[in-house]
């Protein structure tokens, strides 16, 4: 008798077992027991407990819940939902101004994952996406470490000779070159890559198959390029000719098409070929380590781990030092293709396009927050729309109903009601606020799922979290009055509920922080678009010229125009062209950018001279010996008299001769390095500069164009107004305005109707309240300072906590996207108030109005 | 085969001393669960009826759920038993006589 089966299996079976047979199985089983106890031992009597309880796991015997409810189950929901329809029908407006905020934030949260999940799973078609590598350089620079995409040259082959974990390397070497076929010729961006790109990755290909590099004198072009080449026809086979940048004329035949990219693709070339043909065209005659190519992709083979790997890539770095490059490599990393995107902020001249960070965390942040303020909002109105149901409920429990029943049918009602409101925002997400948002953003994103396991998870957990969120408290909430009390009036409720107050000033708070924020953010924005660039960059039109010859001929028409003012020529040009390098001064180098450039090119661009002058044809050591450099430069160096001061350049010793106005020669996202300028000679000019009377830029460009192709009939011309540089950063700035003003609103709308539900709820309920007052002589004014007096207090407390709030968030992401983020002053707020402020006054007014307005003998007539 | 057993226990029918008498009876091994299945299936049929024991000191204190025949259940063993027996008085002509086959 001393002797107990296994309690853990004895717990298993009063766990599963339906209660009303547990008693005899346990029994019969107890007893079986303790005969094999004595019989057979104990061990044996364990083991075969066990196997009974075991066997005794059957449907018949599984304990299903409230199986002594069954009967009753299916009409009482169906009664749920019948009084769940009725009740909406009756508050019409209530509940589709519920179902509608709701729906709205439903649709913007939609619409957010699809973004975000659409960006974790860029690249996912390449096959062995999990074992592709890009080589990350770490490069120190100015004491900073840098995480640089461009590799040493030599490091890929290396690599595939002397490990074994690399199965295939392929590197990306940029070059432009202008493609003819028949008369078009078009200035493209050319990709020579390894023959293996085309096995790591698995772009689809529509003709020719992956061995199409393989050959040295074929090409693969993408669907789009194919299209613009050759129009209809088949462009398998056909031979085009490059013109490179040194001037060496190629041609190589179409080998293999691209298909039409797919969507969720972070990046991928538009024309390809052999890098064979790359040493070949002797760009330079020798390549040791410190030549960078732009990219080098690894794929290892499967299971492989890439951290052993890469600090046996260590001696590289050596290697590479060794040969006194400019750029000394710390180490290198691999970066899974996985990530390479989305962390394309930290990686400087990554091939992958991939937004920032910020943009995905500030996103989701407003998701949620719109739909937190949905939930409250619908929370609040079911609260107080269920105190018109209170009688309902009594007579229910009175009639039988448990409190498990009447929660059951508030959650009910909820799920149906926040269904709906998935249904809409579904759709809602799908015929405007994707298209909407795909608009305003460089990429399209489809309505897609990255896989149906995303969609279902995502779908249930919204419908559940929201149906929850919503529906739990005023159903767990409510259900808890006794009957009696609500029939004799005794029960206080919703009148002023302290409770439905703090949700209020939580939604305002809510509110306020997004309004703010995106008011800081447009502001900010706002500024950036007004910004000075440092230089005058209107009425300026830039022109690359491929060939330094072209110069002369062009500058010769330009002289002709009379609209022309100005002429120069460089060899780089700010914000097209701009090269980075090192100076040294006292022993110490300095990360610059620099530009060399052709007498009079600093007075066409409007470069603004602070000391000293620009340089000058009449002074010969200008040609050799002379810089013009920023202010930036002049305080990084610290040098106390700027004029007199030198700076070593490739070994030569320069002249500071002018100190010129910081500019930006790139957008505003990136950080600016000081600048230098020094001479540069005819035969090396890239680029022709020249500044127009205002108005005629256009005029300008126009007849350029017409000088370009008397000269150069040939090569494409590229002309661009100096305006237009930072355009895509422009756009994006637009975009970022446009849908944070619409997320403000959005939020706007969703407060107001979460007061405007609750106001007319109680100000139905304070009717007679306010008719008494009025019987006795109050005018209306003061009615409706009594009914807007409890919201006022909420609406400030909210200000004064959401408005920082709101300001520190955005001031967070202001600072993870600019480099020099601009503080706010204090008109977002004011108006951020005073908007919040007309919202609310036009919401109440509606309602208190009705009240104020109404005669008082109407509501406190009783019949 | 357990509507048999039950019959025969008269008033002592219950799952672990079913399970002994088939085992005792027939040889063959018998799950208590099985009995169990096969007991629930027929109270459904209205084969059997039961009620619950009084409290011993026996099984942990659990009490015996006491199977019973019912009319239906008798007549059911009835007329299985005929049919059996129908049956068998029809093998001995054709059954034994293997010589003419």
């Amino acid at each position: 008798m001393n002797k107990t089966p296994p309690r853990w299996a004895d717990k298993f079976l009063s766990w599963y077992c339906n209660p009303r047979l547990l008693e005899e199985i346990q029994g019969d089983a107890y007893e079986l027991y303790e005969r094999r106890c004595e019989e057979k031992g104990k061990t044996v009597a364990d083991r075969s407990f066990v196997w009974e309880v075991l066997r005794f796991l059957r449907w018949s015997n599984i304990k299903r819940s409230n199986s002594k409810y069954q009967l009753n189950n299916y009409p009482m929901f169906k009664n749920y939902l019948k009084v769940g329809v009725r009740n909406m029908s009756k508050n019409m407006v209530a509940s589709s101004i519920n179902v509608f905020g709701l729906a709205l934030a439903v649709g913007v949260a939609i619409t957010v994952f699809i973004f975000i999940d659409y960006q974790y799973s860029v690249d996912s078609f390449h096959n062995n996406y999990d074992n592709i590598y890009e080589v990350i350089n770490h490069v120190k620079e100015d004491d900073q470490v840098q995480k640089w995409g461009d590799s040493p040259m030599l490091l890929g082959p290396e690599m595939l000779s002397n490990h074994s974990e690399v199965k295939r390397i392929a590197r990306i070497e940029y070059q432009r070159g202008n493609i003819r076929y028949g008369d078009n010729v078009f200035n493209e961006l050319i990709v020579f890559t390894d023959p293996d790109f085309m096995r790591i990755f698995d772009y689809p290909i529509l003709y020719g198959n992956k061995s199409v590099l393989d050959n040295k004198q074929q090409l693969i072009i993408s669907y789009e390029y194919a299209v613009k080449y050759f129009g209809d026809e088949n462009p398998m086979g056909k031979e085009v000719s490059i013109k490179f940048s040194n001037n060496e004329i190629r041609t190589f035949t179409v080998g293999a098409v691209f298909d039409e990219w797919p969507k969720n693709m972070s990046f991928g070339f538009n024309v390809m070929v052999p890098i064979s043909n790359f040493f070949n065209l002797k760009f330079k005659d020798n390549y040791n380590w410190a030549d960078y190519t732009d990219a080098t992709f690894v794929e290892l083979y499967p299971e492989r781990d890439p951290l052993p790997l890469e600090s046996a890539m260590q001696p590289y770095a050596e290697l590479q030092n060794s040969t006194n490059s400019k750029w000394p490599i710390e180490r290198f990393q691999l970066w899974p293709l996985s990530t390479l995107a989305l962390s394309n902020f930290e990686i400087d001249g990554s091939v992958a396009e991939g937004s920032h960070p910020a943009g995905r965390v500030a996103l989701s942040v407003i998701a949620i927050l719109l739909l937190t303020l949905a939930c409250f909002n619908y929370m609040n109105l079911a609260l107080a729309s269920a105190t018109k149901r209170l009688k309902e409920i009594a007579l229910r429990k009175v009639f039988g109903s448990a409190r498990k029943g009447i929660i059951n049918q508030f959650l009910t009602e909820n799920v149906l009601l926040c269904l709906f409101a998935l249904l809409i925002g579904t759709l809602l997400s799908y015929t405007v606020l994707l298209p909407g948002f795909n608009s305003l953003i460089p990429i399209f994103i489809p309505f897609a799922f990255s896989s149906l396991q995303t969609a279902v998870i995502f779908f249930v957990g919204l419908l559940i979290l929201i149906g929850l969120a919503s529906g739990a408290y005023p159903a767990f909430y409510i259900s808890k009055f006794e009957p009696v009390r609500i029939f004799t009036g005794k029960q206080k409720f919703g009148h002023r509920s302290i409770f439905s107050k703090i949700m209020l000033t939580f939604q305002f708070i809510i509110a306020f922080t997004t309004v703010i924020g995106s008011f800081v953010f447009t502001d900010n924005a706002l500024y950036l678009k007004e910004k000075d660039w440092g230089y005058d960059q209107a009425n300026v039109l830039s022109i690359p010229i491929g060939d330094s010859k072209l110069f002369a001929g062009l500058r010769d028409k330009a002289l002709q125009n009379k609209e022309i003012k100005s002429i120069a020529g460089a060899k780089y040009h700010i914000a097209r062209a701009n090269k980075m390098t090192t100076i040294e001064r006292l022993e110490s180098q300095f990360t610059v950018m620099s530009y060399d450039v052709g007498f009079n090119y600093l007075e066409t661009m409007n470069i603004r001279l602070l000391e000293g002058r620009f340089f000058e044809q009449s002074k010969p050591s200008d040609l050799t010996h002379s810089m013009v450099v920023s202010q930036d430069l002049v305080k990084k160096l610290e040098i106390d008299d700027p004029l007199n001061g030198t700076i070593k350049y490739d070994s030569i010793n320069y002249r500071i001769i002018g100190v010129v106005d910081d500019f930006y020669y790139n957008d505003f996202f990136s950080d600016r390095h000081p600048v230098f300028f020094r001479m540069s000679k005819e035969e090396d000019f890239g680029y022709l500069a020249l500044k127009c009377t205002p108005g005629n830029l256009k005029e300008v460009d126009e007849y350029m164009k017409a000088a370009w192709l008397e000269l150069a009939p040939n090569d494409p011309y590229n002309g661009k107004y100096q305006n237009d540089v930072f355009q895509r950063f422009y756009s994006d700035n637009e975009s970022n305005i446009i849908i944070i003003s619409f997320i403000s609103v959005f939020a706007i709308i969703l407060a107001s109707i979460g007061l405007f539900g609750l106001l007319s709820l109680n100000t139905a309920k304070r009717m007679k309240e306010f008719s008494i007052r009025k019987a006795l002589g109050a005018d209306q004014l003061s009615i409706i300072k009594l009914a807007n007096k409890d919201y006022m207090w909420v609406i400030f407390i909210s200000f004064f906590v959401g408005a920082p709030i709101g300001y520190l968030l955005i001031m967070q992401v202001i600072n993870a996207i600019y480099t020099e983020p601009q503080g706010s002053g204090w008109t977002p707020f004011i108006l951020a108030l005073l908007i919040m402020l007309t919202t609310i006054v036009l919401t109440v007014s509606g309602q208190v109005l009705k009240a104020s307005r109404a005669n008082p003998a109407e509501n406190l007539r009783v019949e | 085969m357990v509507l048999l057993t039950v019959g025969s226990l008269y008033k002592e029918a219950y799952g672990v001393a079913i399970m002994d008498e088939i085992t005792g009876q027939t040889g063959r091994n018998v799950n208590i669960s099985a009995v169990h299945a096969v007991l629930q299936r027929l109270e459904k049929k209205g084969l059997v009826k039961s009620s619950m024991g009084g409290a011993t000191n026996e099984r942990g204190g659990r009490r015996k759920r006491y199977f019973t025949l019912t009319q239906a259940g008798k007549a059911s063993l009835d007329q299985s038993m005929a049919l059996r027996s129908q049956l068998y008085q029809s093998i001995p002509n054709l059954g034994f006589n293997f010589s003419s086959i």
